[in-house]
């Protein structure tokens, strides 16, 4: 009598789940492209990217607000979008932009020179927002004007003549996205929560919830109306929260992605085994793209016996690229030859370096890396080098998120305890990996990406070895520059060139020269190791989109949860 | 059944209050023993990304201001401690300017919605297994699988909720694979919502039964050993009642007092401990919030979410202290 | 009567008798000797595993990758091979040297956090219990606030604030999650032994406090000891490997929960890698029957009804 009634309530209670929830979905599978997502977006309902937390990646600057200018990767040129171009004076300390005519908000306003320089005013002003893109336009720029409604004027507080690249071009990550003013104004733009949110871009929002952000086509869009182009063909775009690889692998093997974050080669190959239409950047190996934060071992110069530059040289003959490549990426990306991320736009300045014989093979030569050592007055005593009672040692600290950060240094320091220095890995969290081991020089040798920052031309990362960012051990170093606290005559000379780059307009004939000359100084005195390109492989499913950015498709890199976005959204066609 | 006697409740209100107190003090303090400064981190994140960052000095004093850590400790402690009173956390760091409470009231009914329902789940299955291990009328097949399925307990959760994953979600696809509810699914009181919320809910809530269930079983298998011999049972076999009745209202329901207390307390040991599950299936409750918070150096959500989880827990082993003399009469209130 | 004796026992009398022979010492019931051989096992297989295998396999790119089992081919059609007899994983270690090194230091934790638990549980849980009154009060307290806070948070913080942790700190900290059990147990127990006929007897003729508690007390509790500190080691390998799962536990260290947090992030299931996260799950299995049965047998020894002739 009882199990009568338990039996009932279980099948009902099982049909219920069973039948699967898909509900009204007034667009099409085929119709709607779907991205990966992997974090949390905590607040769905915040769209005030001033603000720290997940408020623009999640399909925000993707789809809904563009940027002036988009830097093609390939080229090296920056791509007019919002913005036609842009003019500077001789000494780079004027910039004068030209936005495009006929662009509207979504709501029919007009996009002008009023809410470039309205937003370029609160970043100026406000005192309580925190954002990285905000925070350099208020370290470089004066003071900003409108010319008239489709020109704007910025007065900068010192030249740069990669201004524009920097702040209004997603030379990395995103943009200093310009804001409504018709809607922020009066608002305080630190508590603004932009809900609903409005932008230029082909789509609006949809809805968010905590693991997913939908947008939906606005047919209206300004770029369709004037002919800049067509609209994009998805009529959805969703990015949705994946919980960590397995899930994201299922979810692509499954065609419920349609671009998907980082996998490991293992996962990738396993992925296009269960489902052949997906693919990546390149066809073969290495299958992935570069990122523009090259990976390197940053030493610090004022520790010994690691204040001795011949013992540096030392270690970047020991290191074995190509066995870092192999083991700790499995072939997945390549080996530096240089300091820079290794782009198409990059190549001038990097075969400048290598052709004056300053880049980094990728193989090692640990004899000639043990002569030096030896050479220095250490002798090999059992295992490791000893002087004067002291074992050559050192410990290297690594950031612990990831595998592909400790397995790097796993790799190296086998390299290392195998010709005679007694090497170890110290994995320190995340947290205070960057809040106190990498400023603050709390370290002997660490895992960094501190060269980052040049896509198209080599200053933003030459720059960040100079001697003006030196500090004592104990002090945090300015902008997460020269943490290795490079100092000496060699530094100086070398700072002397990058600061004459640094003024020179770009795409001066006379830099790849004046680059090769400062690396002389850098290839000296080895503050820092670089090891490998980082990669990223992202996987990318054909099965209902194609038209996606690969090598040989190269409009532009893959990193689609950057502000460029827009161009793969335009590039992306039906698969029927 | 007697009332409750004045100095008992006292005595227990007063336990309460302290614990909650000292609670909140302790994870008040224990984040602050970190020796890295959360402002530090918000940094890093920004320079992880992308490079240098301009203005690092302005920055991080903008950050220490928003973040209310350049106030010295007692104000920062009492403005915590009369805050957390109203559930008032104050803003969150990492996802500045929204709410702590807002972001926890984002999370909690899933946490609550779900999990509690496994805890149930879990509690009602362990239990009656634990039970029938014992009872000396089950079949033999039932007294021998049951040891063996305890074995699952050794499986960390997570490893079991991948497996299901991909058994279920991706080969079978009877299930999906992320989320709390579906993609086109708004949060209301329709059947629609609730359909997708259950659909989603299968797999973690399953996984985390199979891995808990076992130590219900185990526990409920000593209280029914001891139960067994019970001389009450013996007079309910004589008087000739009907074996499955016997188990129902003369064992189990003695045995299981026990296992009510030990189901408070667990309730607070669960919310954190459903992280990974939680993360893998991208189901964003309290677990996820806390842990993504840690790593954050998230202070507010941090104290929040620990909060609120210390309040569950001290409020269930007060009621079960409470009432537990009312379900078993054997039990009287004794002041300490 | 004669006539029995005459007559030679039977096979299965004689089984009989033997069985009988057993019933009259509890401790070597079945459940308890397989479940002790288990875990005594793993203990084993680190010692001598230690004297036979190569230990240098267990670094990072010591061996070549996601190798499978001898006798299996992996998704890249590689076979097993004899130097790897049960495997590789994704980063170049040999799955028979992690094993060799991780299931004992898993073992370890647990049996080491509860020794540690337990201890501070049998001193609290008596003086709570013996001593009553303010003492009582402020242990119970203590217990309560232990319980609510969730070891979660206390456990990233302290790796984000030390670094790695060993596994005697991890030992260290867990043990602070599972006194509360013991306690409470102990001290429930104490309140009811404080009445009962022998203890007062023994206060009337003066005994002093240390030899009740030691001499009269303890030995009852032993058998509530015994299966309390199971359940603790139970406990603490639980939380241990869910802390190593999430990534917290020690990373220099083999243990069994680390092996499938980095099978778990290299994508394992869907690579079907099955050896790398399956043997260490196999591993722990053992470990908790071990348990599973030193725990149903130790049932056995402290109640005789649950004792079976065959």
């Amino acid at each position: 009598m009882n199990y009568r009634k338990t039996l009932l309530a279980t099948s009902a209670l099982a049909l219920t789940i069973f039948s699967g929830a898909v509900l009204a979905q007034d667009v099409a599978r085929e119709n709607t492209v779907i991205f990966d997502l992997d974090r949390t977006i905590q607040d769905p309902e915040n769209f005030n990217w001033m603000t720290p937390g997940t408020k623009r990646m999640h399909g925000a600057h993707q789809t809904m607000w563009e940027p002036l200018f988009i830097l093609n990767y390939n080229t090296g040129e920056l791509d007019p979008w919002l913005a036609m171009g842009f003019e500077s004076n001789a000494d780079s300390t004027e910039f004068t932009v030209t936005l495009r005519d006929g662009v509207e908000w979504s709501d029919g306003e007009a996009f002008n020179a009023d809410d470039v320089v309205f937003t370029t005013n609160i970043a100026l002003t406000n005192e309580d927002i925190s954002s990285r893109e905000a925070s350099t336009i208020k370290a470089q720029v004066a003071s900003v004007e409108k010319v008239d409604d489709l020109t704007a004027r910025f007065t900068l507080n010192a030249p740069n003549p990669r201004f524009i690249v920097e702040n209004f071009g997603v030379r990395i990550f995103g943009s200093f996205l310009i804001m409504p003013e018709h809607i922020w104004a009066g608002q305080d733009a630190a508590t603004f929560t932009f809900n609903p949110p409005i932008g230029t871009g082909p789509y609006t929002f949809s809805s968010a919830a905590s693991n997913r952000a939908i947008w939906d086509r606005n047919d209206d869009w300004w770029g369709a109306k004037t002919g800049f182009m067509d609209l994009p063909a998805p009529e959805r775009v969703i990015f949705l929260e994946s919980g960590g690889e397995e899930s994201r692998a299922q979810l692509i093997a499954s065609n419920q992605l349609d671009a998907a974050q980082n996998v490991t080669i293992g996962t990738f190959e396993a992925v296009q085994a269960q489902n052949p239409n997906v693919i990546a950047w390149h066809t073969d190996y290495p299958y992935a793209a570069s990122d523009p934060c090259a990976r390197q071992l940053e030493i610090n110069t004022t520790v010994a016996p690691w204040d001795n530059a011949n013992l540096r040289k030392a270690v970047a003959n020991i290191i074995d690229r190509s066995q870092i490549v192999n083991v700790a990426y499995e072939g997945t990306t390549e080996a530096s030859r240089t300091m820079f991320a290794q782009f198409g736009s990059m190549a001038p300045f990097i075969d400048a370096v290598v052709e004056a014989g300053h880049g980094l093979p990728a193989s090692a030569d640990v004899a000639a890396g043990q002569a030096l050592i030896e050479g220095e007055g250490w002798a090999r005593d059992g295992d490791y080098y000893t002087k004067d009672g002291e074992t050559l040692s050192v410990d290297i600290h690594v950031n612990s998120a990831s595998t592909e950060y400790t397995r790097t240094i796993d790799v190296i320091v086998e390299q290392l305890q195998r010709a005679g220095i007694d090497a170890k890995a110290v994995p320190v969290e995340n947290g205070v990996f960057w809040g106190e081991v990498l400023p603050f020089g709390a370290y002997e040798m660490s895992y960094s990406w501190l060269s980052c920052g040049s896509v198209n031309e080599p200053w933003a990362s030459m720059g960040r070895y100079t001697v003006k960012d030196v500090v004592a051990v104990g002090e945090r170093s300015p902008g997460f520059n020269n943490t290795s606290r490079w100092d000496g005559p060699a530094a100086e000379a070398y700072s002397a060139i990058v600061d004459d780059i640094a003024n020179r307009q770009l795409g001066d004939a006379e830099i790849p020269g004046l680059v090769a000359e400062a690396y002389q100084h850098l290839d000296a005195e080895m503050p820092f190791i670089p090891l490998v390109q980082a990669a990223k492989l992202l996987p990318m499913n054909t099965t209902y989109w194609t038209g996606w950015p690969t090598a040989d498709n190269y409009y532009n890199h893959p990193f689609f949860w950057w502000n460029h976005t827009h161009q793969i959204i335009h590039n992306l066609e039906p698969a029927n | 059944m007697g009332r409750i006697p004045k100095a008992y409740l006292i005595n227990r209100l007063v336990t309460l209050v302290l614990t909650i107190l000292i609670a909140a003090t302790i994870i008040w303090i224990i984040p602050r023993l970190s020796p890295v400064d959360p402002a530090e981190i918000a940094l890093g994140r920004m320079a992880a990304g992308a490079g240098a960052v301009a203005n690092s000095e302005e920055i991080l004093a903008q950050l220490r201001a928003n973040m209310g850590i350049d106030q010295p400790f007692l104000v920062q402690y009492f403005k915590y401690i009369t805050g957390a009173l109203v559930f008032d956390f104050g803003l969150s760091t990492a996802a500045f300017p929204t709410p702590v409470s807002t972001l926890i009231m984002n999370a909690l009914p899933w946490t609550l919605g779900l999990m509690i329902l496994s805890l149930l789940i879990t509690f009602f299955i362990g239990n009656l297994l634990g039970a029938l291990m014992v009872w000396d009328r089950s079949p033999k097949l039932v007294r021998v699988a049951i040891p063996v399925a305890m074995v699952f307990t050794s499986i960390p959760p997570i490893l079991s909720g991948l497996l299901l994953m991909w058994i279920f979600a991706a080969k079978l696809q009877w299930f999906p694979l992320t989320g709390a509810y579906g993609l086109f699914v708004e949060p209301s009181w329709t059947w629609a919502f609730v359909q997708s919320v259950l659909h989603h809910g299968f797999l973690p809530a399953l996984s985390i039964v199979i891995v808990t269930f076992g130590f219900w079983a185990l526990g409920m298998r000593g209280l029914m050993i001891g139960v067994q011999g019970e001389d009450y049972v013996k007079l309910a076999e004589a008087k000739g009642l009907k074996p499955r009745y016997i188990l129902y209202r003369y064992m189990i329901r003695n045995a299981i007092l026990p296992q009510i207390t030990a189901f408070a307390l667990k309730i607070g040991l669960l919310i954190a401990g459903q992280v990974l599950v939680e993360r893998i299936f991208a189901y964003n409750g309290m677990g996820k919030l806390l842990y993504d918070a840690i790593l954050n150096q998230d202070f507010p959500v941090i104290q929040g979410v620990s909060y609120v989880i210390i309040l569950i827990t001290a409020l269930s082993v007060f009621l079960v202290d409470l009432l537990y003399p009312f379900i078993d009469p054997r039990i009287r209130h004794e002041a300490g | 009567m004669a006539t029995q004796d005459q007559i030679p026992p039977t096979r299965a009398e004689r089984r009989q008798a033997r069985r009988i022979r057993r019933f009259d010492n509890p401790w070597l019931n079945p459940k308890l000797l397989w479940g002790a051989g288990f875990l005594v096992g793993i203990i084993i297989l680190g010692l001598v595993g230690r004297m036979l295998w190569d230990l240098e396999l267990v670094f990072t790119g010591s061996s070549p990758l996601k190798l499978p089992p001898i006798g299996f081919e992996n998704l890249r059609g590689q076979p097993g091979v004899l130097e790897h007899p049960l495997g590789t994983d994704g980063g170049g270690r040999d799955l028979l040297a992690l094993i060799i090194i991780g299931a004992p230091n898993t073992l370890f934790v647990g049996l080491l956090a509860s020794l540690i638990g337990m201890s501070i549980g049998i001193f609290l849980g008596f003086s709570a219990g013996f001593l009553g009154g303010r003492v009582d009060d402020v242990i119970r307290v203590g217990a309560d606030v232990m319980i609510t806070i969730p070891p979660l948070l206390i456990l990233v913080v302290f790796q984000s604030a030390f670094g790695d942790v060993t596994l005697t700190m991890m030992a260290l900290l867990i043990a602070g999650f599972v006194w509360q059990s013991p306690t409470r147990l102990i001290r429930a127990q104490v309140l009811s032994m404080k009445q009962s006929g022998y203890v007062q007897m023994a206060q009337l003729s003066g005994a002093s406090t240390g030899h009740i508690m030691f001499r009269e007390m303890l030995p009852n509790l032993v058998p509530y000891l015994f299966g309390s500190f199971i359940a603790s080691v139970t406990t603490s390998i639980v939380t241990a490997v869910g802390l190593e799962v999430l990534g917290l536990g020690p990373q220099r260290i083999p243990t069994l929960g680390r092996t499938i947090y980095e099978a778990i992030n290299a994508g394992a299931l869907i690579q079907n890698l099955w050896w790398w996260w399956g043997l260490p799950t196999l591993l722990l299995g053992v470990i908790f029957i071990g348990l599973l049965l030193i725990n149903l047998g130790l049932d056995e020894v402290s109640n005789p009804r649950l004792r079976r002739l065959s």
